[in-house]
């Protein structure tokens, strides 16, 4: 094995074992906890940055060792590096890092912390194992452990409904979309007798796929639950209820990408099949629009960063769906760094002011005077997010657009110019609504004017460094990088054309003039009507989780609802107007999945115990009571009459004899 | 003497002693119609025994197993049958069901109660011994 | 290690239990008297029942793993020659794992309960009948000729009847008895069967039974020994609709006895579906395999529906009663892996057997010692209205429990994943000659069976596991995982994750074996 491959194999190990020594060791030796929390990850960032130097642009590493026979295809510990796996890599192990050096901070009397740092660390391993290897059971062991990691994470305020809730509901929506994704797996090996994804991309270029429509049907269900694509997007928003490390790391810069990640893998099964290319465009065209309405709705500033995330998944989506997966990593690179930051800022602010409801924040004046920090940063990530030129989620978003115009002018192989016109309509309408829900959430939170925010202490030197590091990226990562990445990739131009850029950026500009103009328009509402609760705390410098699960845990209980406010000062609401309600309710979709998939899972439950206790219990009782009945009618002719027995056993004998003489 | 004499003899004896256990009520009857079956057996021993010429005497020998036999197992049965009498106040077979299973399904009491009454049988009992 | 000293290694497995149980009945000897009589056979269970663990731990270091599909540790002698029964034992790749894993499990119940004897008559009973219980179980596993096999399940009748009866919890009586019944009344059908099977062909040897892959045997023979040998296991395993013993007996039996109950002994009828009706009745197996599947995916979704419906708030529902309908849906896959006919179904069905089997003896493990602090196992009364906030109250106990939920429904990277996905994988392209259509449809559905999983075993710690601030800082405070409960219970974690992140330390023995025994069909 090449050094290259050696460094790459202890880039997910490292977490791992931090993982298992934090589990194991955590509360025998707490001065452990922090160095085991972040050193690993750190490393891993290293070692990371080093694979991709090492390998350079345009080349591939390659190890296997056999983990398993099964009798039929067998199992692979491989590993298979492309430019999109180098590159990723280096952007998970920095998110990760970040998340790490941050809650240091955040969960710093939290006496869960080392069971919390050891998952997040396990959480990073699986991960780094999704993006470097080369063999897809491998592949979906990380994907099912980062699963089982968000609901562990997403549960850590368990002591809240919400969270007990989120956590379950989390890990149920994406199972659905796993058990199709398994079967999958399934037909592909089976088609090309691997599970390596080299062999079955060859096989699917060579036309080896025997359905390669349903094939990639089933994989898109595993991808719309864990990137949360509709229809299996729902889990997202609750999953605002864990701590917001977590969902800076699993909830915008990795788990999510993960599925967006196998599709570019894949993506020659997918182009295989217009039909499947068709409904991931339609996939998500619904996905970037219902996102963008419902974020204008939102009231907690996690969950309106929550279907942001939706949209701009969508974007990269759609961005596969052109056949482009060179437009789709610029853009999940882009948006990891700055809804990273964003996530983290927003923790920041949630701790200064003491709510996460941005109704409160609305009402509350000197915010922004006392987290310039997070003020700045947060500016510069809804910017980004924007797509205000020139920071990078400007060139990221454009190069999707690009890649959808092309498609749309019939200029992409495998794609029909439908699905490119979809993902441009699509894609251009989201960026209006992203403009104003971003425009909204800053004015909101940042510009509100009322009684003094309480003070819960200083903002730690960890949190608010970790923002500037991220908003390093967030800037000029776009600008820097577009001309050379398709050299680490295939080679796609990923520069922003003149009509995509100035209609994208137009209409954006479009969104936030709108939506400052309602804010305006509104703030009388504002000022007349009190609204909101925040977390008071003796304490003059407590831990920011605390006020965190402290906010998630009232917020039902003022607001009458988890996600939205009835705020007449909320410029969404003005904007909406008739969809306010149910865009606030994410277009009452969970109530829907309760009929159609609850009520009758939980139905057929109840007849399963019907059935079992009287209809199979009824069967057994019989298979006893038929020897009873037998044993009843045996035991009549025991009279005790000792006559009848002889006149019994005379007839016997006189059948016997009988027999006898006959016989012989 | 020819053979069919005593043959017949026995079989008649034979037949009217297994009326006699098959239909009378009195257990001491029944055995009397016992014994008559026995001595039947007996007379048709001897009887195929002398006609056979065994040199063994076979037959005259299981004989006098067959007597031996007898008187044995009439002792006990009257001690049995005064036994019952005593405790039952009943010689009468019909009444003695003490062995018959309750019929009952199983789950309830496993050994059966005896279903005699002592009440009942009295005036019952009287009838019998009269036609006895 | 030569092949003698395998073999009296072997012979000193199946013995030293049987001799172990005498010996518990007899009084103690003046120098192991110990604090007093009852600490004093329990510590001798403990010693006799390791002693085996160690044996059977060196018989595995021992095997040669480059051919494990050879029969090795062998011993034939004739034993009734007038009836051609011999007393064949051996190992190979199929039953080492299974050896081992009842020897450790048999272990860990004896230490268990010689911390925490269950409620009941006196220890010397209880020893002897786990001595005896680990003898038949070891006896099944290592035995190779048909009419020993039929002696061996049912020597392990009586002692589990007794164990439940003595020193079970409520109903202990009236779940005994279904037990053993309804176990008996397969067991007779099965008996028919070997009878017929060892008749027509002359020997009762499953070795050259499985050499001659049914050659001897008319397709009609094949096909009613096949399905009365198939009866009496398929009640064993539990399979849907002949399950109904297990919930009750489960729910009746001591913390030990259903430990051995779901980890050893459910185990015995999947073991002589692969070992004897595969190889000896290709036909059979063949004509009854997709009706095996059906039934194994009904299972598979029945057992996971029944749990959901114990898990819901107001039902009432108990846990090892909620453990035990898992089991069903367990086995269920273990079975759609045998009926799939092809070597990596076979394969996936033996991982989740030695899987289950680590899983749900430590689920039980751990419901039982719930049971201990609670007095109870009803998790209505568990968890209140909003959960028994164990990860506060017992935080040790409470992660335990979420990794044995984890672990038990099907997360890769723990030993409940590679069994699951290798039986359906083995099912989505199954043995020639057998309805494709119907065998992807199976698949689709266990696959849906393991969503069920998740939703049960989430809500269940979600309830036990979660709940208010106030309930976790309630108190009296709870006892945490105590020494002899983590010694008792870190082998079975600790196997968990090493059996799921290695599995070709399992597949890489059975893969052979099972190569050998569909070789021929």
């Amino acid at each position: 094995m090449t050094l290259t491959a050696s460094l790459a194999a202890l880039v997910p190990a490292l977490p791992f074992l931090g993982a298992a020594f934090g589990l194991l060791l955590g509360r025998r030796a707490p001065g452990f906890v922090r160095p085991l929390a972040v050193l690993p990850a750190l490393t891993s960032l290293v070692l990371a940055a080093l694979v991709a130097a090492r390998q350079g642009p345009g080349q591939t590493t390659d190890a296997a060792h056999r983990l398993t026979p099964t009798g039929s295809v067998p199992i692979d510990l491989a590993l298979s590096i492309d430019g999109f796996g180098a590159v990723i890599a280096v952007l998970v192990a920095l998110v990760a890092t970040c998340v790490q050096i941050y809650s240091v901070s955040y969960l710093r009397d939290d006496p869960r912390y080392p069971s919390y740092a050891a998952v997040v660390n396990l959480f990073t391993a699986a991960m780094l194992l999704v993006v470097y290897t080369g063999d897809l059971m491998v592949l979906l062991v990380g994907w099912e452990v980062m699963g089982i990691c968000s609901y562990f994470l997403v549960g850590h305020y368990w002591e809240t409904e919400a969270a007990r809730a989120a956590s379950v509901k989390a890990f149920l929506v994406t199972k659905l979309g796993d058990v199709p994704f398994l079967i999958g797996v399934f037909a592909l090996a089976a088609d090309a007798h691997s599970f390596r994804i080299g062999d079955i991309t060859t096989t699917a270029t060579g036309g080896g796929l025997h359905h390669p429509t349903v094939d990639a049907l089933l994989l898109l269900a595993g991808v719309a639950g864990k990137s949360a694509q509709f229809p299996l997007h729902t889990w997202l928003p609750d999953a605002m209820a864990g701590p917001t490390p977590v969902s800076a790391l699993i909830h915008a810069a990795t788990m999510v990408a993960a599925g967006i990640y196998l599709v570019a893998r894949l993506l020659p099964v997918f182009t295989a099949s217009a039909a499947a290319l068709a409904v991931l465009a339609a996939m998500s065209a619904v996905t970037m629009i219902g996102s963008g309405l419902a974020a204008l709705a939102q009231d907690d500033i996690k969950r309106v960063l929550a279907y942001s995330t939706i949209g701009q998944l969508g974007y990269m989506a759609g961005a596969l769906a052109v056949g482009n997966r060179d437009a789709a990593m610029f853009h999940l690179l882009s948006h990891g760094v700055f809804k990273a930051l964003l996530f983290l800022s927003a923790g920041v602010v949630i701790h200064a002011s003491g709510t996460n409801s941005l109704t409160a924040m609305s009402r509350m004046g000197g915010l922004a005077r006392r987290v310039p920090d997070a003020m700045w940063t947060m500016a510069i990530g809804l910017a980004a997010l924007a797509a205000i030129p020139p920071l990078s989620g400007f060139f990221s978003k454009e190069s999707v657009l690009r890649a959808a115009e092309h498609a749309a002018a019939g200029d992409t192989l495998h794609v029909p110019s439908a699905v490119g016109w979809t993902v441009l309509v699509a894609g251009m309408l989201t960026a209006l609504l992203t403009g104003g829900y971003a425009t909204r959430l800053f004015l909101l939170a940042f510009r509100g004017s009322g009684p003094e925010a309480p003070d819960h202490g200083r903002q730690p030197l960890p949190m608010t460094g970790v923002l500037w590091v991220l908003a390093v990226p967030a800037v000029a990562f776009g600008g820097l990088t577009y001309r050379r990445l398709p050299d680490w990739l295939d080679k796609v131009p990923l520069g922003p054309t003149l009509t995509t850029a100035v209609l994208g950026t137009g209409l954006s500009l479009v969104g936030v003039l709108v939506v400052l103009g309602a804010w305006r328009a509104v703030s009388e509402a504002r000022r007349q009507v009190p609204m909101g609760a925040v977390v008071e705390n003796a304490d003059a410098d407590v831990e920011p989780a605390l006020v965190e699960a402290e906010a998630i845990a009232t917020h039902t209980r003022v607001y009458g609802d988890i996600a939205a406010a009835d705020d007449p000062g909320d410029p969404g609401r003005l904007l909406l107007g008739p969809l306010h309600a149910a865009a606030g309710h994410g277009f009452r979709l969970d109530a829907a999945y309760h009929t159609l998939f609850v009520r009758p899972v939980l139905a057929a439950a109840g007849l399963v115990r019907f059935l079992d206790r009287d209809v199979v219990e009824t069967w057994v009782k019989g298979a006893a009571g038929a020897p009873n009945l037998l044993g009843a009618a045996v035991r009549k002719a025991q009279t005790g009459n000792v006559q009848t027995y002889l006149s019994a056993l005379l007839a016997g004998a006189v059948v016997l004899a009988v027999l006898v003489a006959v016989g012989s | 003497m020819h053979l069919v004499y005593p043959a017949v003899l026995a079989s008649l004896l034979f037949a009217v002693g297994l009326y006699g256990v098959l239909a009378r009520r009195n257990a001491i009857l029944v055995l009397m119609s016992v014994e008559l079956m026995l001595n039947a057996v007996n007379l048709d021993l001897v009887a195929f025994d002398r006609w056979l010429s065994d040199s063994l005497h076979s037959g005259q020998a299981l004989t006098l197993f067959t007597i031996t036999i007898a008187a044995a197992e009439i002792g006990l049965g009257l001690a049995i049958v005064l036994l019952v009498y005593r405790n039952r106040g009943t010689a009468d077979i019909d009444r003695v069901t003490g062995l018959a299973d309750p019929g009952r399904p199983l789950g309830g009491d496993s050994g059966g109660a005896p279903d005699s009454d002592p009440a009942t049988d009295t005036p019952d009992d009287e009838k019998a011994e009269a036609t006895a | 290690m030569n092949d003698t000293a395998l073999q009296y290694l072997l012979a000193a497995v199946l013995v030293l239990p049987l001799l172990g149980a005498l010996a518990a009945l007899l009084p103690p000897p003046p120098g192991l008297r110990g604090r007093d009589p009852d600490q004093a056979v329990l510590r001798h269970g403990v010693t006799v029942t390791g002693a085996v663990l160690v044996l059977t731990v060196v018989l595995a270091a021992g095997f040669d793993r480059g051919h494990p599909g050879r029969m090795q540790a062998t011993t034939d002698v004739d034993w009734i020659p007038a009836l051609r029964i011999h007393l064949h034992l051996g190992v190979d790749g199929i039953s080492l794992p299974l050896v081992v894993l009842t020897a450790l499990l048999t272990f860990l119940c004896a230490l268990y309960s010689y911390f925490t004897m269950p409620a009941g008559p006196t220890p010397k009973a209880f020893v002897a009948l786990l001595l005896l219980l680990e003898g038949g179980t070891l006896a099944s596993f290592a035995v190779l000729d048909l009419m020993l096999f039929f002696l061996a399940f049912e020597t392990v009748l009586v002692p589990m009847y007794f164990l439940i009866a003595r020193w079970g919890g409520g109903d202990r009586e009236r779940s005994a008895l279904r037990f053993i019944v309804y176990t008996l009344l397969g067991s007779v059908i099965m008996l028919l069967g070997l009878l017929l099977v060892g008749l027509k062909a002359h020997t009762f040897d499953m070795v050259a039974l499985a050499s001659d892959n049914g050659s001897h045997l008319s397709h009609t023979t094949q096909l009613v020994a096949a399905l009365a040998i198939g009866i009496g296991l398929a009640v064993k395993t539990p399979m849907w609709p002949l399950h109904s013993w297990l919930p009750d007996a489960h729910t009746a039996a001591p913390t030990a006895g259903s430990v051995l109950l779901a980890g050893v002994l459910l185990k015995m009828g999947t073991y002589g579906l692969v070992r004897i009706v595969l190889p000896v009745t290709p036909e059979g197996i063949h004509t009854f395999a997709p009706y095996l599947a059906a039934f194994a995916v009904v299972g598979i979704v029945y057992g996971s529906l029944a749990c959901l419906q114990l898990a819901r708030q107001g039902n009432g529902g108990d846990l090892k009663r909620l453990v035990a309908y898992s089991s069903v849906g367990h086995m269920g896959f273990v079975l759609l892996g045998i009926a799939s006919l092809t070597r990596t179904g076979v394969n996936g069905a033996l991982f989740a057997n030695i899987a289950h089997g680590l899983i749900t003896g430590l689920l039980f493990f751990l419901v039982g010692a719930l049971k201990d602090r609670y007095g109870t196992g009803d998790l209505d009364q568990l968890a209140g209205r909003t959960g028994a906030a164990l990860y506060g109250r017992a935080p040790r106990l409470g992660g335990l429990l979420a990794l044995a939920a984890v672990a038990s429904l099907g997360l890769p990277g723990l030993a409940g994943f590679w069994g699951e996905m290798l039986a359906m994988f083995g099912s989505f392209k199954p043995g020639a000659g057998l309805d494709r259509g119907a065998y992807v449809t199976f698949t689709a559905v266990a696959a849906f069976g393991t969503l069920l999983t998740a939703g049960y075993l989430l809500t269940v710690v979600r309830r036990v596991c979660m709940g208010d601030r106030d309930t976790a800082t309630a108190e009296p405070a709870l006892a945490d995982v105590r020494g002899y409960e983590f010694a008792a219970w870190t082998p079975l974690a600790a196997l968990t994750v090493l059996a799921g992140l290695w599995p070709a330390a399992l597949l890489g023995l059975t893969d052979p074996a099972v190569r050998s025994l569909l070789g021929g069909s």
